[in-house]
């Protein structure tokens, strides 16, 4: 049947190479398209918050691509991220970083999660001239390295921590002993530091500073030296398991303080699940929360808007780490269709001008690409809800003290 | 009083300890098997738990029958068809093997029950009782006593019953027990059943009081293996005294030296004994 077979194979194999080449031709052409790096740690024991992140892009590029794409200079371009997984390690991803940028060519960049692996890679975009977003980077540490192509959306750890002690200092309540409690860990650590100089800077007593493990499963011993110590107000950091065993171990102890703030687990609808009533009155701050209310700018435009397709896509609230990455999305698309170009040169500048405010709050970056423009909300867990008490323009209830049984 | 209050601390925690690591340390001292499973059982336990009281309103610590049933079934199964086929070899085939199975297990629980932490609200906490100075924290005790009537009844189960002979038979002379008429394989998988329905039970007992979720297997693992070299391996009474000790020694060196070093204090006397005693505080030469 074949008389000549390597012929005909030569003669497929043109024909298919003819066809890929056609295919990679007519996809360059059909549409024009703004790639997004986006390094991720999608496996290994950060997948959960990398998750988080994919979910909050994911949503931005959905939407932003049934509005038909972002408009540059008259023409609309469609959104795609390019995702890679470091297995959350860091060293990886600041190559994987790297080949996106020189060999996927994307032409944005958004961090790899937290601040220890935005630092370590927003060396590489800077170096490419790439505009990058860290969405999950708080430590002044990152911004403070004299880059101009990297921006966040997370305000310094002291924002969290200074308008409590505030709040706090000014109620009406004689509130004057603090005991800090901090997982030794990276983030959860250096949130208590900061808390420990809110505390002084408001002219609170800081009773005892101490630290637990990594894996430690049983608070009795701090928790019952805390008892004796009687302070006003308990200051609790670490992860959402450490934070439902304190609080769990308090109420079995009998600690009740006035005032009980725990970051970083109350943002999450699981800690309340979990903790039940005794979530009640738990006070918190993170970056952001779905309580606050904005209208801007760019895709979803208000707060309500986000949440509601937040929660048709995952069926779910969004946490501010999710909201984060949407919003990362929402100030990148602003800032090209501000540039009305894709220069990469051009964003930069956009998103350094950039002064304007989205669903999720006010946008603007301060000269070390940190967001200046953010009140991280403080909020306390009320009927097993979290309610905002803080800043005023966004507040719901007033902070309650005691009732921490 | 601060002591006192510490040292209940201690023995309340350690009851746990005592209960987490028992079945593991049966499982090693009669099969030879460092049962990496044993943290996920731990955890499968909880979830059957926390389900049996939100969907039936099962109190866990009722549902530790449930709990230990499910278990025993799926450790019997396990050996009987898979380890069994490698228990001679040497202690790294079976290791890697669990190893395998434990990943198997870990992911399938993530995949069900998603890595969420939940925690069982009871609707009538027993709440605590103050005694002057001293707080008890109910619930808890009454866990700490549940868990060590089971690992007496274990305990009782090995010393009088027949299959309780049977199982310290082959522990001790596995080509002995053969020919005397015990059914070797038999006696691993309910060994192995044992030691699944203990970690299900602890589980049970454990869903009240630490979150429940796959990524804390590994956890459980940890203090398991840290009681049973302490007590002695294989020793029920081994691991009581070694789960009590753990939780003590915790409890008061978080109290001396700051609640970041309780473990490394732990993990250090750990060492010593090795160093000192290398069978355990209860182990006899020979079963380690």
């Amino acid at each position: 049947m074949l008389k000549n077979p390597v012929k005909n194979a030569t003669a497929i194999l043109g024909a298919m190479l003819m066809s890929t080449l056609l295919g990679v031709a007519s996809s360059a052409f059909a549409e024009d398209v703004i790639r997004v790096g986006a390094p991720l740690p999608l496996t290994g024991p950060l997948s959960p918050e990398g998750e988080k992140q994919k979910r909050g892009y994911d949503l931005w590029a959905k939407t932003v691509n049934a509005e038909g794409g972002i408009s540059v200079g008259g023409k609309s371009y469609q959104v795609e991220i390019e995702y890679v997984d470091y297995e959350s390690n860091t060293p990886r991803a600041v190559q994987t970083a790297e080949r996106l940028i020189s060999e996927n060519d994307v032409d944005f960049l958004f961090s790899p999660f937290g601040s220890g692996a935005t630092k370590a890679a927003s060396g590489v975009s800077e170096r490419y001239g790439i505009p990058t977003i860290a969405a999950t980077a708080s430590s002044t540490a990152v911004y403070n390295q004299g880059y101009r192509y990297l921006f966040g959306t997370f305000t310094p750890n002291a924002t969290l921590t200074d308008p409590l002690a505030r709040l706090v200092k000014n109620s009406d309540e004689e509130i004057e002993t603090v005991a800090i409690y901090a997982r030794n860990d990276l983030f959860p650590l250096a949130i208590a530091e900061e808390m420990e100089k809110s505390a002084k800077k408001h002219g609170f007593e800081v009773v005892s500073f101490s630290e637990y493990a990594i894996g430690t499963m049983d608070h009795a011993s701090a928790l019952t030296v805390m008892r004796r110590e009687e302070p006003d107000w308990v200051f609790a950091t670490g992860y959402i398991n450490d934070l439902i065993l304190v609080r769990k171990q308090m109420s079995d102890l009998g600690l009740s303080p006035k005032v009980l703030t725990m970051i970083a687990g109350p943002a999450y609808q699981e800690f309340i699940d979990a903790t039940g009533d005794l979530s009640n009155n738990v006070s918190s701050a993170a970056w952001w929360h779905p309580a606050v209310d904005y209208d801007g700018e760019g895709t979803f435009g208000t707060t309500d808007a986000y949440l509601e397709a937040f929660k048709e896509e995952y069926g779910a609230r969004p946490d501010y780490a999710e909201a984060s990455a949407s919003a990362a999305g929402v100030i990148l698309q602003l800032a090209i269709q501000q540039a009305g170009t894709l220069d990469p040169k051009a964003v930069r500048d956009a998103l350094a001008n950039m002064d304007t405010t989205t669903f999720y709050g006010p946008i603007r970056f301060g000269d070390t690409g940190q967001i200046v423009s953010l009140e991280p909300p403080v909020f306390q867990i009320q009927d097993r809800e979290a309610k905002v008490i803080y800043p005023d323009s966004v507040k719901q209830t007033d902070l309650q003290f005691g009732g921490i049984e | 009083m601060l002591y006192l209050q510490v040292l209940i601390n201690g023995l309340v925690l350690g009851g746990l300890y005592a209960c987490i690591a028992v079945g593991f340390s049966l499982v090693w001292g009669v099969l030879n098997v460092i049962n990496i499973l044993h943290g996920s059982f731990v955890i499968l336990g909880s979830y059957v738990a926390y389900f049996a009281y939100v969907h039936l309103g099962i109190h866990p610590f009722y549902s530790i029958i449930l709990a230990g049933a499910v278990l025993f079934a799926l450790g019997y199964a396990l050996q009987l068809g898979l380890i069994n086929r490698v228990v001679g070899a040497p202690v790294l085939t079976t290791l890697v093997l669990t190893f395998g199975l434990d990943l198997l297990l870990n992911n399938a629980m993530l995949v069900a029950f998603s890595a969420d932490y939940r925690s069982i609200q009871l609707a009538n906490p027993l709440g605590r009782m103050d005694l002057g100075e001293v707080t008890l924290p109910l619930d808890r005790v009454a866990s700490m006593l549940f868990a060590l009537g089971l690992t007496g009844l274990l305990y009782l189960l090995l010393g009088r019953s027949r299959i309780g002979r049977a199982i310290v038979a082959v522990r001790m002379d596995r080509e002995a027990a053969a020919l005397m008429g015990v059914r070797v394989r038999r006696v691993y998988a309910i060994t192995f059943g044992v030691g699944a329905m203990m970690a299900g039970a602890a589980g049970s007992l454990l869903a009240l009081i630490f979150p429940i979720s796959p990524l804390n297997s590994s956890e459980f693992l940890g203090i398991a293996f840290v009681v049973c070299v302490m007590g002695g391996l294989g020793s029920i009474t081994g691991a009581m005294i070694g789960g009590l000790a753990l939780g003590v020694i915790e409890s008061f060196a978080a109290l001396f030296i700051g609640p970041e070093h309780g473990l490394t204090i732990a993990f250090t006397l750990l060492i010593l004994l090795l160093m000192f005693k290398p069978t355990g505080i209860m182990g006899r030469r020979g079963y380690e």
